[in-house]
């Protein structure tokens, strides 16, 4: 148990519906302090109709909300001065400067972060005197994140924060909010990236037609830790499955086996060939990726059904990644 | 999400109020910037008078009870101008502003819904009034313009059309969808009541097109502004019946600017 104290978010039987779509239904999580907590899903899962809630820009039909202490429905301007939120596109108004935006925000909130610091955390020294609309997308998507950040907040909503980044400027948003985490700042972010969740959150919630599906720390998300591993090598000439001493079965040129103990599995493979000192070229030893937990648990939900497989599909093709 | 937030308990009136002139400050350096857009709200006032005075309206017309035509033409423009800021750009800006997500930012951020509403709105009154300042001073010493001996008449009639003005303006907002069709339809609605209005050419009184007009509040806004110009003997400088049909105009508007106000773009 966490006390009170030590939660930034707590949701409880949350639901919310557009007409006849109930876009969340019942969704219950706690988000501690400090936490990286990302939040997965196809489009249309719920997942933004959720956090609009959180922000305060939506009302909610059913559940309780708490925000950093505060029910976030009634919009408290003591509990905005205590969150930064970066949305997925930049929306300032273009003729003012970087600087000039940085300025007017930061005269928004109680104790802001000098403007200059910010300038050089999201790396915009350059362009600091620049106008808005002369920045370049990747630019604009930095100055989106230092609006977020002006404000000293103690909880931040990033939602999908490096789409459209090049591989550099992405590790870069990365090490930013890695930094913030270690400032003691309460990170609550969506993304499409699978590599993004893995690499930031402490804990990942699936999001599909509006219900958690899982939830958990992403190495251990939808029995990823426990799940069969899949051995996968080159057939050794003149060597047919049934000859094997594990129970693989022939794919093409390369043999394939799921094994719930790859250790003793291996063991005994490797054993057998060094016996015989037949090679087992190209062999490979893979777990589930998040992005397969994720395929599987959002397989058939709207936004991800034209790349949702069924699962005998997907653990057939867990072998060929990477 | 409709419906504008009271005034927060937090911080003071006075904290409240710096804020607005905070925002309204980096309204105006945000507009007076963006050179095309400000040449088109204020430039083209000052640009049609000019070629109008310079194209004889130092005459004098007897539809207007024989008065200098110029003398018409300097507070019609400062209506003309006031409506362009008002109506026209406002309308089209709160458009943008809603559809690329600035008000959601905004919104989502601590300034108070009514600061930030209320510097959006001082910001169009600001650019009203520099208008009809210029359009004032040309008048004046371009074309010898005789102002008004008593100005109440003529600021209350800029002031209820900046009121009406804006609102309508608002109103308008909501009805479109998308930024791309903000200009072609704010400013269509704009243009066609502009020329049944009377201001390019005076109406001819009991015809058809003036009778059309006067259901409409530009051509009232003109004669309201125009009224403390008028230097016929016992004409007087308030037009009641004019300010009454602007300021109906305003409040249907400002019905409908709060009905549907909503803050977050119409895409998704």
């Amino acid at each position: 148990m966490v006390s009170a104290a030590q939660v930034a978010v707590e949701v409880d039987g949350l639901s919310k519906r557009y007409g006849t779509l109930e876009a969340v239904r019942s969704v219950s999580f706690a988000v501690e302090r400090g936490e990286v907590f990302a939040l997965l899903g196809p489009n249309g899962a719920g997942k933004t109709t959720t956090v609009e809630i959180l922000e305060g820009f939506r009302s909610r039909d059913a559940g309780t909300v708490s925000v950093l202490g505060h029910d976030p429905s009634g919009r408290p301007r003591a509990l905005r001065e205590r969150l930064g939120i970066v949305l997925q596109e930049l929306a300032v108004e273009p003729n003012l400067t970087v600087r000039e935006v940085l300025t007017r925000n930061a005269g928004y909130y109680p104790s802001p972060r000098p403007v200059d610091e910010v300038i050089a955390l999201v790396g915009l020294e350059g362009k600091a005197s620049s106008r808005i609309a002369r920045l370049s997308g990747g630019q604009q998507r930095r100055l989106d994140v230092g609006l977020g950040i002006i404000g000293r907040p103690e909880l931040i909503f990033l939602d999908e924060p490096t789409t459209g980044f090049d591989p550099s400027a992405r590790r870069g948003a990365w090490d930013l909010v890695r930094a913030l985490q270690e400032g003691g700042t309460t990170i609550i972010l969506t993304t499409h990236y699978m590599d993004e969740a893995e690499a930031l959150a402490d804990r990942v919630a699936v999001i599909a037609r509006g219900q958690i599906v899982a939830l958990g720390p992403p190495s251990s998300i939808g029995g990823r830790d426990v799940s069969e591993a899949t051995i996968r090598f080159r057939m050794p000439p003149g060597v047919a499955a049934s000859d094997l001493p594990v129970p693989a079965r022939a794919i093409g040129e390369f043999a394939e086996l799921t094994s719930a103990d790859e250790i003793e599995s291996l063991h005994r493979l490797t054993g057998w060939a060094l016996e015989r000192a037949l090679p087992l070229t190209g062999l490979t030893v893979e777990r589930l990726t998040l992005e397969d937990v994720y395929l599987r648990l959002t397989a058939g939900s709207d936004g991800a059904g034209s790349i949702g497989a069924p699962t005998e599909q997907l653990s057939a093709s867990v072998g060929g990644r990477r | 999400m409709s419906g504008l937030a009271l005034p927060s308990k937090r911080g003071t009136v006075v904290a409240d109020v710096m804020m607005v002139g905070r925002q309204l400050r980096y309204e105006q350096l945000n507009f007076w910037r963006n050179r095309f857009g400000a040449v088109f709200t204020v430039g083209f006032s000052v640009i049609f008078l000019v070629m109008l005075a310079m194209s004889g309206a130092t005459h004098r017309a007897a539809a207007i009870g024989n008065i200098a035509l110029i003398q018409y033409y300097v507070p019609g423009f400062a209506a003309y101008g006031l409506m362009s800021a008002c109506y026209n750009n406002l309308g089209i800006s709160m458009v943008i502003r809603r559809e690329t997500g600035l008000l959601k930012r905004l919104r989502l951020s601590p300034i108070p819904s009514w600061a930030l509403v209320g510097a959006i709105l001082a910001n169009a009154a600001v650019i009203s009034i520099v208008q009809v300042i210029l359009l004032l001073l040309i008048g004046r010493y371009g074309y010898n313009v005789v102002l008004p001996h008593v100005w109440a008449p003529f600021v209350l009639a800029i002031a209820v059309g900046v009121v009406a003005f804006t609102a309508l303006g608002a109103a308008v907002s909501t009805l479109v969808r998308s930024q791309e069709s903000a200009g072609p339809i704010v400013s269509i609605i704009f243009f066609v009541l502009l020329f049944l209005s009377g201001l390019w050419f005076p109406l001819t009184p009991g015809s058809g097109l003036a009778k059309l007009a006067n259901y409409f509040p530009i051509h009232h806004l003109i004669l309201a502004t125009a009224a403390p110009f008028d230097t016929a003997p016992g004409a007087s400088p308030y037009a009641w019946h004019d300010l009454l049909v602007v300021a109906i105009w305003g409040a249907a508007g400002l019905i409908v600017a709060i009905r549907r106000f909503q803050w977050e773009p119409h895409r998704h």
